[in-house]
């Protein structure tokens, strides 16, 4: 092991005198969290919508009312008011609005008489999210126009739906912790393993220690060794500023932080031998770059990271049963939302013990020993 | 003496390219072995075979007495490398470099102190030890290089082009070094290069590579008794693409007395002045004959120049062209100047 160790020695110093990497590592995850998770926020907010009131009536004046409530609370929709109906289209279409609400004349007249009453919603459909978002939001206002008032007690005759929330509620900022975790682990295993091997290559250094006694297996392993220490470490420096940041209410104690320090080694021991295999011959650090944007595309996004797997196509749906990172999002959210105990991780910890294992095969039979 | 490095009908091929052709020799312990020749000769591509860094086609190859392929782990730790290209890592210190090496060898902790202080005193960077290697000068790193190579105390040390890039101080340091561990170490040296001086300097046999082959092995000074006439006059003329009066001022040359013998090249560039090489007894009488033929037939003499004969006669007479002729460096071109060191020179 002599041999091994001062592979791992020689990795872990040159890692540590170019801190601008470490810092890359930590920084790109902790900058996605605060952008993706302050950007989307789960639901849509401050859409803005023109409301054109033709009519003056109760009814256009309830309309206007229980779309103000709109925006007072969830607020989907910032509303403001035009006269001008064709100018509310043009402001649609210049993308200044996400869409325009027409209440004709004698709409509550049409609503007294019972003669097919109906408003006119243009909305800019090329935002298919925005478009869905504002039409359900009107249709809610419209749903009990005709109600004069909103009684105090419910009607308990009528049937309800009672949700009940098993766990905590998760912002989707914090919900999207793990992922960043995730994602820290791939950059990790991007720039330290298999990446110094490449850079050797690149610059001759692996000629000279090629010469020497070392083995394939004490290369690979020297580099997994290395490569999964620094990317532990920037893991869960990754998971203390998502949990800092996000307010996150962590589940379980001494017990969890086990289970994710086992899920975060066992997710970068993965990767590293993944990259091992695919930069087993690479040696030029532009293939890496190349390389690495695409895999954390088909990695990281149909890992459920970011959106539930359950709502992806089946041919996604399919691929994702292969990926390790789907197993360590899982397993990072079981026990970081949820206090989940072994077995609950049990299905994620023996895929992602099985893909290390394989990888680290492959990528020790698949490392060339000579130039 | 037993042999150190015996090589039989060796050949390297890629593809249809043989960049060792049918090579056969071999190195008596204690013996400094050179093997020179041009870039792209295949003299790297003979030391990566012998080193165990890249596999051979044909033929047979023992280092220590170990077959390179089938026995490459016993041949790795009976012999030290220095490559051509710069090899230490710029991100840690000598002294990491060196006791990172050490480790490669399983060298025993006490052993790996004392010899790290030992090479590092006798390549003059014990004071430089703690600091990075990318604060080295090209020459300390060489030094540094050549101390890496003999950590383990290995029989054999192999160098591929020791100096090249280096200035000429710096390459007499490395040359008064390696004398010095050839001494002290009784080391056997097999090393690659293209500097006829070096060559000289340094070894106790030369082989003259070129496209692939030996084309001559024997002594400097053997090497030198080949070339009749100990003077040479060198006299660069206008280039004659027609090729008619060159042709006959060489055959009137060559039947002077005094004239053993006439070779024409370029000087290494394709498209050059013709240069010619004529060997000659008595080189400070034959110039002003020499001229006088040469302006008579209306030859513009360029330049004219007398020396005594080196290693780089040598090479001339045996391939007719200057060793400074450059080989053609390879380039990926899917990803731009990547590639170029698996194929060797």
């Amino acid at each position: 092991m002599m041999r091994v160790w001062a592979f791992v020695e020689r990795d872990l110093r040159k890692f540590i005198r170019n801190p601008l990497a470490m810092l890359s590592t930590i920084l790109l995850p902790i900058v996605y969290l605060l952008i993706i998770g302050n950007a989307f926020q789960g639901t849509l907010k401050h859409l803005p919508l023109a409301v054109v009131d033709q009519d003056h009536g109760p009814y256009a004046k309830r309309m206007s009312d229980r779309l103000r409530s709109i925006e007072a609370g969830p607020n989907t929709i910032r509303v403001i008011f035009e006269h001008d109906p064709a100018f509310a289209e043009a402001e649609v279409r210049s993308g200044k609005l996400k869409g325009a609400l027409m209440i004709p004349p004698h709409f509550s007249r049409d609503i007294l008489r019972g003669t097919g009453p109906q408003l006119g919603l243009l909305l800019d459909n090329t935002d298919a999210v925005a478009a869905s978002a504002l039409n359900q939001a009107v249709s809610g206002a419209l749903a009990f126009l005709e109600v004069d008032s909103v009684p105090i007690r419910a009607d308990l005759k009528a049937p309800r739906v009672l949700p009940l929330e098993l766990y905590r509620r998760i912002d989707y900022d914090a919900s999207i912790v793990p992922g960043a975790v995730i994602m820290s682990i791939f950059m990790g295993a991007m720039i330290t393993g298999a990446f110094n091997l490449v850079m050797d290559r690149y610059l001759g250094v692996h000629e000279s220690y090629l010469s020497t006694p070392l083995t394939r297996r004490d290369i690979v392993l020297g580099i997994m060794i290395s490569g999964v220490l620094v990317t532990t470490l920037v893991g869960l420096f990754v998971l203390g500023a998502g949990i800092w940041l996000t307010g996150l209410p962590v589940a379980g104690g001494a017990t969890s932080f086990l289970a994710v320090l086992l899920v975060i080694v066992l997710t970068a021991l993965g990767l590293l031998g993944m990259m091992c295999i695919f930069l087993a011959r690479v040696d030029h650090p532009r293939i890496v770059g190349l390389f690495g944007g695409f895999l954390n595309i088909i990695l990281f996004f149909p890992s459920g990271a970011v959106y539930p797997i359950e709502s992806f196509p089946p041919w996604l749906r399919s691929f994702t049963r292969y990926n390790p990172e789907t197993y360590a999002v899982h397993a990072l959210k079981s026990i970081l939302f949820k206090g989940a105990q072994w077995d609950a991780i049990q299905g994620d910890l023996i895929f992602l013990g099985s893909f290390t294992l394989i990888m680290f095969l492959l990528s020790t039979g698949m490392y060339r020993r000579t130039l | 003496m037993t042999d150190a490095i015996v090589v039989k009908e060796l050949v390297k091929r890629y593809g249809s390219l043989s960049a060792v052709d049918h090579i056969s020799f071999d190195v008596a312990s204690g013996e400094c072995f050179g093997s020179l020749g041009p870039n792209g000769a295949g003299k790297t591509t003979l030391i990566r075979v012998l080193t165990g860094l890249i596999r051979k086609t044909e033929g047979e190859a023992f280092v220590s007495g170990y077959d390179v392929t089938k026995q490459a782990d016993h041949v790795r730790r009976a012999i030290g490398v220095v490559s051509q290209a710069m090899t230490t890592d710029l991100d840690l210190s000598g002294w990491e470099n060196l006791d990172i090496y050490a480790r490669y060898y399983e060298v025993p902790l006490k052993a790996r102190k004392a010899r790290i202080a030992l090479l590092l005193d006798l390549i003059g960077l014990a004071s430089r030890a703690g600091d990075l290697v990318a604060t080295y000068s090209g020459g300390m790193r060489r030094r540094l290089e050549i101390a890496r190579g003999l950590i383990h105390r290995p029989k054999i040390l192999f160098l591929d082009e020791p100096t090249i890039g280096l200035d000429p101080q710096s390459r007499r340091v490395v040359w008064e070094l390696l004398q010095q561990f050839r001494r002290e170490e009784q080391l056997t040296i097999f090393l690659t290069t293209h500097y006829m001086d070096e060559a000289d300097l340094l070894c106790d046999r030369i082989a003259i590579i070129d496209n692939g082959k030996i084309i001559a092995l024997d002594t400097p000074e053997n090497h030198k008794k080949e070339i009749p006439g100990s003077d040479i006059v060198d006299v660069t003329l206008e280039r004659d693409d027609t090729n008619e009066g060159i042709e006959t001022i060489i055959a009137e040359m060559e039947t002077l007395p005094f004239v053993h013998q006439v070779i024409r090249h370029s000087g290494g560039q394709e498209s050059g002045p013709d240069v010619l090489n004529i060997y000659s007894d008595n080189g400070a009488q034959a110039i002003p004959v020499l001229m006088e033929r040469l302006q008579a037939r209306g030859m513009k003499i360029l330049a004219m120049g007398l020396k005594q004969q080196t290693l780089e006669d040598v090479f001339i007479h045996y391939t007719g062209r200057s060793i400074r002729s450059e080989g053609g460096k390879k380039v990926s071109y899917l990803i731009g100047a990547g590639l170029p060191r698996r194929w060797g020179n």
